[in-house]
């Protein structure tokens, strides 16, 4: 079991997958957020599975780790506190921010003034382009878990070819995690209430790919450029009718534009990046 | 009163304990190398290009202290793609940790040349003891600068897990030889 535990596509597309699709069924019932939920059980497990218990040295990885954990948390919970829409927005964005700068806080310490500019321009603009692209789509769970799943698809995939298979498997691992979800919702339907419309519900596929594509950036070898077309993926899916019957439709509509942009990119950078792999 | 401000005057003044003569690493002639398991198929072997350092040296009184730097973006296996990936946090993680350090604690004599040095080698952030067998050690006057020079060849091993480097282990080999060959030339 244990040996079976350690494959990487078992920590990160099996495992995240099984468990976020049965912690969906089972708290469908019982809470409004139980995609939250669902990913943040399957994400845990991952984490633990990828990186261990440890967080010491806290690495930027770790901090990755810890960040994505905490901004599921704070989806799942902050609408209770939080009702204005306009403050939920605001926060996201604000706290995404933050959570870069301490991810990336060395680093940045290292850089001359000209460098520290255009990370900062770079590292908002991407977060103002997510969080405004997520909040579009938040009120359709098809396009929301079709975006999610893809953009995070996408980046797992990229940092993996442009040398970070620890990159790379987390953000996969957080994309099987949303794939189970969202196969729930297929299958299921609606979680109870419509708390997980409020804009906050995007915070985590806003930051997760925001940390986790920035991270390949700085610390493997993934060119800065690959983010744009993955960031626009929300807006891609955002285009596609919301009027389909089933769900079903509705979910494979919603997918495919983000996984042929995922997908390229991916393939873009294998053939042309530096591969952690194949030497 | 006035001793009272001579210790105070002593005080401000930067410490440090001298065991001996002070010298710098030559970089030209420093090689910092390792080799690892590949899967259990070969060695691969590798090295960084980069390092600093310094030494104080006093054989008659039995006496050495070294530090070493590396610069763990300058690591060089001959594989650009493997190159990157090493660099990546999957392995040494060098933009985040761009410097490997080993500072020596204790050294042990055979006669009057160092046998082995035991220090703290910190990867990672991560430090932990690591003792450095010394295969050959002279020191003497450079033939063509007549500057004091001492060379020293090391060995010694680490494992990797232990600061945190699991990527791809057990396959992967977990134990790095380490092989250090530096000069260094007297201040």
């Amino acid at each position: 079991m244990e040996q079976l535990l350690a494959r990487p596509e078992m920590q990160s597309a099996v495992v995240p997958f099984a468990v976020a699709l049965l912690a969906y069924l089972v708290l469908r019932k019982v809470t409004a957020t139980a995609w939250l939920w669902a990913l943040l059980s399957a994400f845990l497990i991952s984490a633990a599975l990828i990186n261990g218990l440890t967080i010491s040295p806290l690495t930027g990885t770790r901090k990755i780790i810890l960040l994505v954990i905490a901004s599921l948390f704070t989806a799942a919970l902050l609408h209770w506190v939080l009702s204005s829409h306009n403050l939920q927005r605001r926060f996201t964005t604000i706290i995404c921010q933050v959570a870069i700068l301490w991810v990336f806080w060395t680093v940045l310490g290292r850089m001359n003034s000209a460098s520290m500019v255009l990370f900062l321009a770079g590292t908002i603009s991407l977060v103002l382009m997510l969080e405004w692209l997520f909040v579009r789509v938040v009120d359709e769970p098809a396009q929301l878990h079709g975006a999610g799943f893809s953009l995070l698809l996408g980046v797992g995939l990229a940092a993996t070819a442009a040398a970070s298979a620890l990159l790379g498997q987390l953000a996969l691992a957080l994309a099987a995690a949303s794939g189970g979800a969202f196969l729930g919702w297929v299958l299921t339907g609606d979680a109870q209430g419509k708390q997980t419309r409020q804009p906050v519900a995007a915070l985590p596929y806003v930051m997760a790919p925001a940390l986790l594509g920035v991270a390949a950036v700085i610390f493997a070898r993934l060119p800065w450029y690959a983010l744009i077309p993955l960031a626009a993926i929300p807006l891609a899916v955002g285009l596609v009718p919301k009027k389909a019957e089933s769900r079903f439709l509705r979910a494979l509509l919603a997918s495919l534009p983000g996984l042929a942009i995922a997908l390229g990119v991916a393939f873009y950078i294998w053939q042309t990046g530096s591969s952690g792999s194949g030497y | 009163m006035k001793k009272l401000m001579i210790v105070a005057a002593l005080a401000t003044l930067p410490m440090k304990a001298v065991i001996g003569a002070d010298y710098t690493v030559d970089p030209g002639h420093t090689y910092v190398s390792f080799a690892i398991n590949h899967l259990g198929f070969s060695t691969m072997r590798g090295k960084f290009n980069e390092q600093s350092g310094s030494l104080q040296f006093d054989p008659a009184a039995k006496k050495a202290a070294v530090m070493i730097e590396i610069d763990a973006t300058s690591i060089d296996t001959g594989h650009a793609k493997r190159d990157a990936h090493l660099q990546s946090p999957d392995f040494l993680n060098a933009v985040e940790n761009p410097t490997i350090t080993f500072t020596s604690t204790s050294v042990t004599w055979n006669g009057n040349k160092p046998a082995t040095v035991t220090g703290d080698l910190t990867l990672l952030g991560v430090s932990k003891p690591v003792t450095l067998t010394i295969t050959s050690m002279n020191c003497g006057p450079n033939p063509f600068n007549k500057k004091e020079t001492c060379g020293f060849d090391a060995t010694g091993s680490i494992k990797r897990t232990d600061y945190g480097v699991t990527y791809g282990a057990p396959g992967i080999g977990e134990v790095l030889d380490l092989q250090i060959e530096f000069e260094a030339v007297k201040n």
